[in-house]
């Protein structure tokens, strides 16, 4: 099929479409056609077919509302799953990321024996 | 003290953008997008997994994800719910990564009520057709059965069904236009082997 042939096929049938979609007629679409009726028919059934047998479908009220309650009470943002969680939660948080910059800070200027270290003093017996 | 009720009217009459900037900070905000829009993530999903149970669960994981990313989501112009059917578009492809396998739509729920005919031999009939329909459908590409689904379910237009898959409307009118060639094609072949199958079952 040439292209620009091709194209006219494709503004066809979406115009069939729509009619079919709009409960409008689409005899005098095929009538008037520059494209073979039978051809055109054949479009036509598959979209009839897929219009009736692709209905919109619906949940169970149970889920919906199960749903709704679940998000709108459970914030899964980090600022609201932040401010959701008991008070003891951030404040245990905020104190042990100061007590680590503290001994952090310390230990850079007082400096203190390599981890090593410590242990090889720690295998050594008097004889 | 506030009324609750007055505040959920209000958001019913603000546009997408506005509920979409509120729902950012605000979950009463989010709640109103879930009300517009759940029920048709829910049937998209429901005809790309087959199954009701399946269908529930990635509705939940879609809002869910969108709810937490929401803080970062960018408005471009296309419509908010563009972004959530991109969300559940892969989610589903996961799940059917995660599946192994294509499984078959379970028919009888939906179309026991969108038969028109009272007619048993004709009801049974019209249900083989579109059992065969639904079959040939699962086996087209993802892109393929998206498009359908957002044209024939969602009843979008080429331009939102554009805006969902990330094409020009050319392209969309394009690829439908195949699309119904390869279902065209996939049923003759499924009443040829049907055929066959009946010959070879009265000749053994």
């Amino acid at each position: 099929m040439p292209r620009s042939a091709e194209i006219q096929m494709q503004e066809l049938v979406d115009v069939i479409t729509t009619s079919l979609q709009d409960g409008d007629g689409v005899e005098s679409l095929i009538a008037n056609a520059d494209a073979p009726s039978d051809e055109l028919k054949e479009y036509v059934n598959i979209i009839h077919a897929l219009q009736t047998s692709l209905v919109p479908q619906e949940p169970s009220a149970e889920f919906s509302d199960g749903l709704r309650a679940d998000l709108l009470g459970r914030d899964v943002r980090l600022p609201g799953r932040f401010r959701q969680m008991p008070a003891r939660v951030p404040v245990a948080a905020v104190l042990a990321i100061f007590f680590g910059c503290v001994v952090f800070v310390l230990r850079r200027l007082f400096g203190s024996d390599p981890p090593g270290e410590i242990q090889e003093e720690a295998v050594v017996t008097p004889l | 003290m506030r009324n609750p009720f007055a505040r959920r009217a209000d958001y019913r009459t603000l546009d997408e953008s506005e509920l979409v900037a509120l729902a950012k900070d605000d979950m009463e905000a989010f709640g109103e997008l879930y009300e517009r829009f759940m029920k048709k993530i829910y049937s998209y999903i429901y005809y790309r997994t087959g199954n009701a149970h399946d269908a529930e669960d990635l509705t939940a994981k879609v809002f869910f994800r969108a709810l937490s990313h929401i803080g970062g989501y960018v408005d471009k112009g296309a419509p908010f719910q563009a972004w959530l059917y991109r969300i559940a578009h892969n989610l589903v492809a996961n799940w059917h990564r995660d599946q192994g396998r294509r499984k078959i739509i379970a028919l009888d729920d939906y179309v026991a009520h969108s038969l028109k005919s009272d007619a048993p031999d004709r009801v049974t009939e019209e249900r083989e057709e579109q059992d065969q329909l639904m079959q040939a459908l699962r086996r087209l590409p993802d892109d393929r059965q998206q498009l359908i689904l957002l044209k024939f379910v969602e009843q979008m237009s080429n331009a939102e069904i554009g805006e969902v898959m990330g094409r020009t409307e050319g392209a969309i009118k394009s690829l439908y236009h195949r699309t119904l060639l390869a279902l065209r094609d996939e049923m003759d072949n499924d009443l040829t082997s049907g055929r066959n199958r009946r010959l070879d079952g009265s000749e053994g």
